[in-house]
């Protein structure tokens, strides 16, 4: 498939960004909440499922509003009207050439689906209303709570400080929370991310919801962190013959959570016929990480290897062919089409471990999972058994991986039977062993670092850090910007081959002369 | 006009169907009648099948809402047999190219199987 094509609708004179994808005989346009980046949100997994599975049975359309993600940016300070912007859904449902098209409004999309759906009836197939209100006030926060989310979005934007008043479930996810922050800052301006938070803050349509014909459907999680779900229940009273399904759940955006139920809810209602389930169980092989023996690191060492490992986890795991299938605790799970890859895979992370000072305990399982959501079923918490017997460094398999890896090259050594919760009989497993080769295993020899490699600047960064001294503190002593530092720091410690700050005081101290390392 | 005993023939279909005629179109099909679209989302093995006049003229509703230009550029016409080939194309520039076999009983359309190709 060519990558989707970004176009512009020409709305007055600002340009709004909008894609196309799908094939189906009617239009489904998304409009979207507080903020949106069409290409920014092809790259979140559960954003990009939700698309796909609408376009499967519509011509999905999408766009940014304006001031937002790809359109014209506008005057911060101010925004255009609700009634504005909900015409430049009407820009962009021209130039696709949709003559009439269902809407889903998400969130704060929601009141602009609906003051469409009362200006424009004829041009309205039916209404799916996600996560909705009516009036900002009452459902969303009162006022004083408005000030200090707009407090949040002044000072921290960007950082994605915004994610716990969204999606406090996602908050532990570090891979997310840093697209979140990235999600912020390539949707909006901090200037007109206050704005927008301002003028949503004024949104009252409870005088239109009489008014609207087409069919309704409302969906709402029921413990919805952002918006009250009585929100909905509202709408459900106000607008003729409108249907709501409330779903289990709290994170807010429509995207996070389980998008397949809301995507089979959207289905059912757009196209009269209950969603055809995806190819249930496919066979794949889990493999379970976990750091052993996590008391020994203090908390704070724990902490920060913990997360550097987990960053390595995600490389290794898409390097490998596989795909991260989420965290429990501090079991991280990834899914891999064959279990040679699995087994590699741990190898790698067991040496990558190694290299950031902490020791993996590992656990492989192949049998039939669930294609939908995060793998929760038998074969999943067998892996994780496996993953808590697991020793140090050790990667454990259920036998049935090494026999299906016969012919790849990999080594195991019998490791018994382990008695796990849930089966009847005890499991035979085995473990991995390191690749056996012909030549005498020998490491090079590691390159002594010299201070010569450190430029001048290096030195003396190196000799602060030594001191005990903040990246923010470097910088001022040294007449920097601390990303400056920030960069310093990160090339000392790769030439010189440390693992941490405190690697790099040691070596400072190690060969400090008369002018410093 | 849209009647009762308009003739389904290539010349009637050409016509609604360039014409964006979606009741005219619907006035085609027999009530019970199956159109069957396959296409990239509905494989030959799971065609999207709609029954009945009434989901058909909702079909043929959305279609026509679309603000495109159809082209019919052949029929063929043999019995009971129709076929035709439609190119399409939306605003933006974004082609469609639909094939499209028809069986008729009583004058109206009982099947129909379009299978059709986007610019993705």
């Amino acid at each position: 498939m060519r990558p989707i094509e970004t176009r512009y609708a020409r709305s007055g004179d600002v340009r709004i960004a909008y894609q196309v994808i799908g094939q189906g005989s009617f239009d489904l346009v998304f409009v979207p909440g507080f903020i949106s980046n069409l290409d920014l949100q092809w790259e979140d997994e559960g954003y990009s499922r939700l698309l796909k599975r609408l376009s499967t049975f519509s011509r999905l359309i999408l766009f940014d509003k304006r001031g937002t993600g790809l359109s014209d940016r506008v005057d911060s300070r101010h925004l255009p009207s609700l009634e504005t912007r909900m015409d430049d859904v009407r820009a962009v449902m021209d130039a696709a050439g949709s003559g009439r098209a269902a809407l889903l409004g998400a969130s704060e999309g929601a009141p602009m689906a609906m003051l469409f759906a009362a200006t424009y009836p004829e041009r309205t197939r039916a209404l799916v209303l996600y996560g909705g209100y009516a009036h900002f006030h009452k459902w969303v926060m009162p006022p004083e709570r408005l000030e200090a989310f707009i407090e949040t979005v002044e000072t921290s934007w960007g950082t994605g400080a915004t994610l716990p008043n969204f999606a406090p479930g996602r908050v532990d996810d570090l891979y997310f929370a840093q697209w979140w922050g990235r999600f912020e800052r390539l949707s909006a301006s901090p200037t007109a991310a206050a704005s927008l938070a301002r003028m949503n803050a004024g949104i009252d349509v409870r005088g239109i919801l009489s008014t609207i014909a087409a069919p309704t459907l409302l969906i709402h999680r029921r413990n919805d962190t952002r918006v009250d779900p009585e929100a909905s229940r509202f709408l459900a009273r106000k607008i003729h013959d409108a249907r709501l399904v409330e779903i289990p759940g709290r994170d807010h955006p429509i995207w996070t959570g389980d998008v397949d139920r809301v995507a089979d809810l959207i289905e059912e209602f757009l196209t009269g016929q209950p969603a055809v389930a995806d190819t249930e169980r496919v066979l794949a092989a889990l493999l379970v990480t976990r750091i052993y023996d996590t008391a020994k690191l203090g908390d704070r060492m724990w902490s920060e290897r913990s997360q550097r490992f987990q960053e390595t986890w995600r490389l290794l795991v898409g390097r490998h062919g596989g795909r991260v299938a989420g965290t429990q605790g501090e079991l991280m799970m990834s899914r891999f089409d064959g279990p040679a890859r699995a087994i590699r895979c741990a190898a790698a992370l067991r040496d990558a471990a190694q290299q950031i000072g902490v020791a993996s305990a590992q656990g492989v399982h192949v049998g039939e999972i669930e294609m939908r959501g995060a793998p929760a079923g038998l074969t999943a918490r067998v892996a994780m058994q496996l993953a808590t017997n697991a020793g140090r460094g050790d990667i454990l398999a259920s036998r049935l991986v090494a026999e299906l890896a016969i012919g790849s090259g990999l080594h195991f050594a019998d490791a018994g039977r382990i008695s796990l919760d849930e089966l009847g009989e005890p499991l035979p497993v085995v473990q991995a062993t390191s690749e056996q080769h012909l030549e005498p295993a020998c490491r090079p020899k590691p390159k002594a670092m010299e201070p010569a490699a450190l430029t001048a600047r290096e030195s003396e960064v190196v000799s602060l850090i030594a001191d005990g001294m903040s990246n923010a503190a470097i910088a001022a002593e040294l007449k920097l910007s601390e990303h400056t530092v920030k960069r310093h720091v990160a090339n000392i410690l790769l030439k010189l081959d440390l693992p941490s700050r405190a690697a790099a005081a040691a070596f400072s101290a190690r060969h400090a002369g008369p002018d410093g390392p | 006009m849209l009647t009762k005993t308009q003739t389904v023939d290539g010349a009637a279909i050409k016509k609604a169907i360039e014409g964006r005629d979606g009741k005219m179109l619907s006035s085609f099909y027999s009530d019970d009648a199956v159109v069957r679209v396959i296409d990239r989302n509905n494989p030959p093995s799971k065609p999207r099948e709609i029954r009945g006049r009434a989901a058909i003229s909702t079909f043929w509703d959305d279609i026509c809402s679309r603000a495109m230009i159809h082209k019919v550029d052949t029929t063929i016409a043999e019995g009971d047999s129709l076929a035709f080939t439609q190119a399409c194309a939306y605003p933006d520039g974004t082609k469609v190219f639909c094939a499209a076999m028809l069986e008729l009983k009583n004058g109206r359309i009982a099947r129909q199987t379009v299978v059709q190709a986007w610019d993705e």
